[in-house]
């Protein structure tokens, strides 16, 4: 399976949820590929905690192979490579879970036909050796959504899923929904490259971001009353863009650990430290089941 | 109030939902099997509250609370909830319609034969006569599926999803009408002598003054004028063409409900698709129980809700204008006989009331009470009129023992369980021992009553005793919950309230629980209005309002905004809250009261601060 991650913002936590999605999903005994497209600013090496932290490589990545300079993109174990005690202890029956960094300093690039061949190469390799593959996107309508489209074209019979996220506030819903329906979002430009329009949108659902729990603790009266208020407001704008329930896939709160310092929570930091709140994890332990269940991605 | 609608109804959803659904599956049936009533009942239990409360809603999956979601969980997601509730409803409606596509009402399991008797030995075709409950609540469960279904189909994409709902509007659709004609067909004019036991005992009733037959004759006949023009009106099915026998001096009459189709009643013509219109067997006089049942669901299809959302089609509302005028009628037929205008007591407050079969009990008189309440709201009475039925309901519940303690040796308590029965005159024509009726919903009953009542009362004490006097009913009630623990919260248990009912239940059942509910919901609408609002209260707080603002202009008059930051933030909070108390002063003028307090007592600060200057005093 591969699944595509994008945003049309930046700060939608669309990195660091993917991550943690790609590593429940290795845990649950899958093996995993995660490809960081964020051309303009590769960041996964750092939420992986691979690489001394640092946010790409240099050279060798996935742009100097979209570009031809290497024949192979480097390739970061991460359960072998990490610095964390806590990712390392992992049950027996995980899967692997491999990280293709991008090269730090090279920016975005348009796409040629060259590029998405190369691209589109790549992954049909990738998906026979791996259960699923995750690649994250820059945000907005990038060069890097244009090349997975017109790869994602040539990947026929490739079962492939597409997650926007966003953030549960007003701007965001709206520009969300605008990356898919609106001008030159992700279904014109789809269109545009031979999709069918109902096709790929079924194959496509919105996740929820940095959710604010009314009954969260440390919240007044007030405040809670007022995100109830709004809660409602925006579920309501939501329905209306085309980005309500039915296309909705899940939500992750709001968590002090991932808004600080963008990290795969492990149950070591919920259960013998617990920095992180069980509820975020639960939330990407129920995305990376909800990503391969038939059944969630029935359109009603 | 300490009945908590919001909280009370997640808890029985809860336990409804947990009773109702395992592995995947819908289970039906109650202490009572399965039947066309109770199956319908077990669904209202949810879509009940979900189509007639706007919090409840599950009809707009964005719109779903988070504690409603929460209670509803084994259903699945937001977006599974609709769909498992309206494939649930398909089977109903595919259950209830026989090989021919007519739709089945009936009683079945409900039935109740000579004490001893085990109902199942009887012959299944006497048991499969259609009752006025069975065509009440598939009204109400029609309505509610095809508003439910029609606002769920907007959040649906597929166009075979939404031709599955569109398919199930239709079967709803076709109960609601064959359930209209089942109606129109069991309404019925029952003309006596002024002689007979029936006309001597509706003079007996109405008569608390102690006049001579001579004189209440007329009076009745006086009373009734208009309500018999009214019935020259009924053109179509039972009841229709009646109306010059009503003129004759030595005649009295008795109009509503049947418990099934009456014997005799022709069929309705209709362009609708209502399947076949079987003969009825009931006996053509009313009953007061299945009276009011139909009056409650009947209600239904001139509601706001119904009418908004237009879940009438064309011919569906010809027929609901023939039973709306049964309605209008009935219902002012027993409002006039049980509290007629003009002086002295009302034949409602001389309880227990005796039917024109000459049976009598506390229970006719809260049937009665509750013909009597609608009627009252419809014609928006004064408080003077509510209260004095409010009373006669606080007798009802003392009676019943519901707020009182039962005695030894008191029988009192055996209108709640096993209940009360009544004989289904007809239901033996084709062989067979009649059958009975058992009715067992006194305290659900009184506590709807008391709560819409409540609702309608404008003066806050005697508001206050009706909402005291449902808080005593409701406490009754959910005492009688069954303590099982998988079907925790579902009622219904008498024996935990009345310690010589030796019968125990292990099964829910759901005639009582959906009674419960809809308790429930009238107790929601109730709360949904807006705070009663005191004439007094808002003077009051027009006048306090009055003086903080004085008292506040003058500070700003007196330089007070150049006292440095400290000063002008406070000054602006009271600005605010002034400006806040002048805002809700006609709507919540108690809280616009506080308000004007509030910002009083600050400015007193201030003056205090000032008379410092003259020396302590």
């Amino acid at each position: 399976m591969l699944v595509f991650a994008t945003s049309d913002k930046g700060g939608t936590g669309r990195s660091v949820t993917t991550s943690n999605v790609a590593y429940q999903s290795a845990l649950a005994g899958n093996d995993v590929c995660y490809l960081d497209f964020d051309f303009g600013s590769p960041t996964a090496g750092s939420v992986f905690d691979v690489d001394s932290g640092r946010l790409g490589v240099r050279g060798g990545g996935l742009h100097s192979y979209l570009l031809g300079n290497v024949a192979e993109p480097h390739r970061i174990d991460v359960f072998a490579e990490t610095e964390r005690d806590s990712v390392k202890d992992r049950a027996y029956d995980a899967g692997r879970l491999i990280l293709m960094p991008g090269d730090i300093g090279v920016g975005e690039f348009p796409s040629s036909p060259e590029q998405v061949r190369r691209c589109a190469t790549l992954i049909k390799r990738l998906i026979v050796e791996f259960d699923i593959c995750f690649v994250d996107l820059s945000a907005g309508r990038s060069y890097a959504l244009q090349m997975a489209l017109a790869a994602a074209k040539q990947l026929n019979g490739v079962k492939t899923r597409w997650l926007v996220y966003h953030r549960w506030t007003k701007q965001h819903v709206i520009a969300a929904a605008a990356l898919v329906h609106g001008d030159h979002g992700i279904l014109e430009a789809g269109e545009d490259l031979g999709f069918d329009r109902e096709e790929l949108l079924s194959s496509l659902r919105f996740v929820r971001t940095a959710l604010v729990d009314p009954s969260r603790p440390g919240l007044t009266s007030q405040q809670a009353v007022w995100i109830t208020e709004w809660d409602g407001k925006l579920q309501a704008i939501a329905q209306a863009e085309g980005a309500g329930p039915l296309w909705l896939l899940h939500t992750v709160p709001l968590d002090p650990v991932l808004q600080w310092r963008e990290q795969l929570i492990t149950a070591h930091d919920v259960n013998n430290i617990g920095i992180a709140n069980e509820r975020t994890a639960d939330a990407f332990k129920r995305l990376s089941e909800l990503l391969l269940d038939d059944k969630a991605w029935e359109v009603r | 109030m300490r009945v908590q609608p919001r909280q009370q109804l997640l808890e029985i959803w809860q336990a409804v939902v947990e009773h109702s659904y395992r592995d995947g599956e819908w289970q039906w049936g109650g202490r009572d099997g399965r039947n066309s009533i109770s199956d319908a009942e077990q669904l209202l239990c949810v879509l009940g509250p979900a189509t007639g409360i706007e919090q409840f809603a599950l009809d707009s999956p964005e719109r779903v609370a988070d504690d409603v979601q929460a209670a509803m969980k084994p259903l699945g997601g937001v977006m599974d909830i609709p769909l498992t509730l309206l494939e649930a409803v398909e089977a109903y409606l595919t259950t209830y319609t026989d090989k021919n596509g007519t739709p089945i009402f009936a009683a079945e399991s409900y039935f109740r034969g000579l004490p001893g008797e085990d109902i199942a030995s009887l012959n299944p075709q006497q048991l499969a006569q259609p009752v006025v409950d069975s065509f009440a609540i598939s009204l109400s469960l029609s309505l509610a599926t095809i508003g439910f279904a029609r606002q769920f189909r907007k959040s649906l994409k597929r166009r075979s999803s939404r031709s599955e709902i569109d398919r199930l509007e239709a079967m709803a659709s076709k109960r609601l009408s064959a359930a209209m004609v089942g109606l129109l067909r069991s309404f019925t004019v029952n003309i006596f002598d002024v002689d007979s036991r029936d006309g001597r005992a509706l003079c007996r009733t109405v008569n608390q003054r102690n006049l001579s037959t001579r004189r209440i004759v007329p009076m009745i006949q006086e009373t009734l004028r208009e309500i018999r023009a009214s019935l020259r009106d009924v053109t179509m099915g039972s009841g229709a063409g009646v109306a010059d026998e009503l003129d004759h001096p030595d005649r009295l009459f008795e109009c509503g409900w049947s418990w099934g189709v009456v014997r005799d009643a022709p069929a309705i013509i209709t362009s609708q698709e209502v399947g076949d219109q079987l003969p009825g067997l009931a006996e053509p006089a009313p009953y007061i129980y299945f009276t009011t049942v139909a009056l409650d669901a009947i209600e239904a299809l001139f509601s706001t809700r119904t009418r908004q959302l237009g879940l009438l089609n064309e011919e569906q509302l010809r027929l609901a204008q023939g039973l709306q005028l049964r309605w209008d009628l009935t219902q002012s037929y027993w409002s006039k006989i049980a509290v007629p205008s003009g002086g002295g007591r009302w034949p409602l407050e001389d309880i227990p009331w005796q039917r024109t079969t000459e049976k009598e009990s506390e229970y006719f008189s809260l049937h009665v009470s509750s013909i009597v309440v609608q009627d009252l709201v419809r014609k928006r009475a004064g408080d003077a009129d509510l209260d004095r039925v409010g009373k006669v309901l606080e007798e009802l519940a003392n009676r019943s023992r519901i707020n009182r303690r039962v005695f030894a040796g008191d029988q009192s308590y055996l209108l709640h369980a096993p209940g009360f029965p009544i004989n289904l005159g007809g239901s033996d024509d084709q062989g067979g021992p009649q059958l009975t009726w058992m009715m067992s919903d006194f305290a659900p009953l009184l506590l709807k009553r008391t709560i819409s009542l409540a609702g309608l009362l404008g003066d806050p004490q005697l508001r206050g005793r009706m909402l005291a006097l449902a808080d005593e009913i409701w406490s009754h009630l959910d005492s009688r919950r069954l303590l099982d623990d998988r079907r925790r919260g579902l009622w219904d248990q008498p024996g935990l309230v009345f310690e010589e009912y030796d019968n125990i239940f292990d099964a829910p059942s759901w005639y009582h629980t959906k009674r419960v509910v809809d308790c429930l919901i009238t107790a929601a609408q109730v709360i949904t209005e807006p705070p009663l609002r005191s004439d007094e209260l808002a003077g009051f707080a027009g006048d306090l309002l009055s003086e903080a603002e004085h008292i506040y202009d003058q500070e700003l008059l007196q330089g007070s905004p150049n006292g440095g930051h400290a000063m002008q933030m406070d000054l602006l909070a009271l600005a605010a809250k002034l400006k806040r108390g002048r805002a809700i002063r006609d709507e919540r003028p108690g809280t616009a009261s506080a308000l004007a307090i509030d910002v009083l007592l600050t400015l007193d600060r201030f003056a205090a601060a000032r008379s410092d200057l003259d020396g302590e005093s």
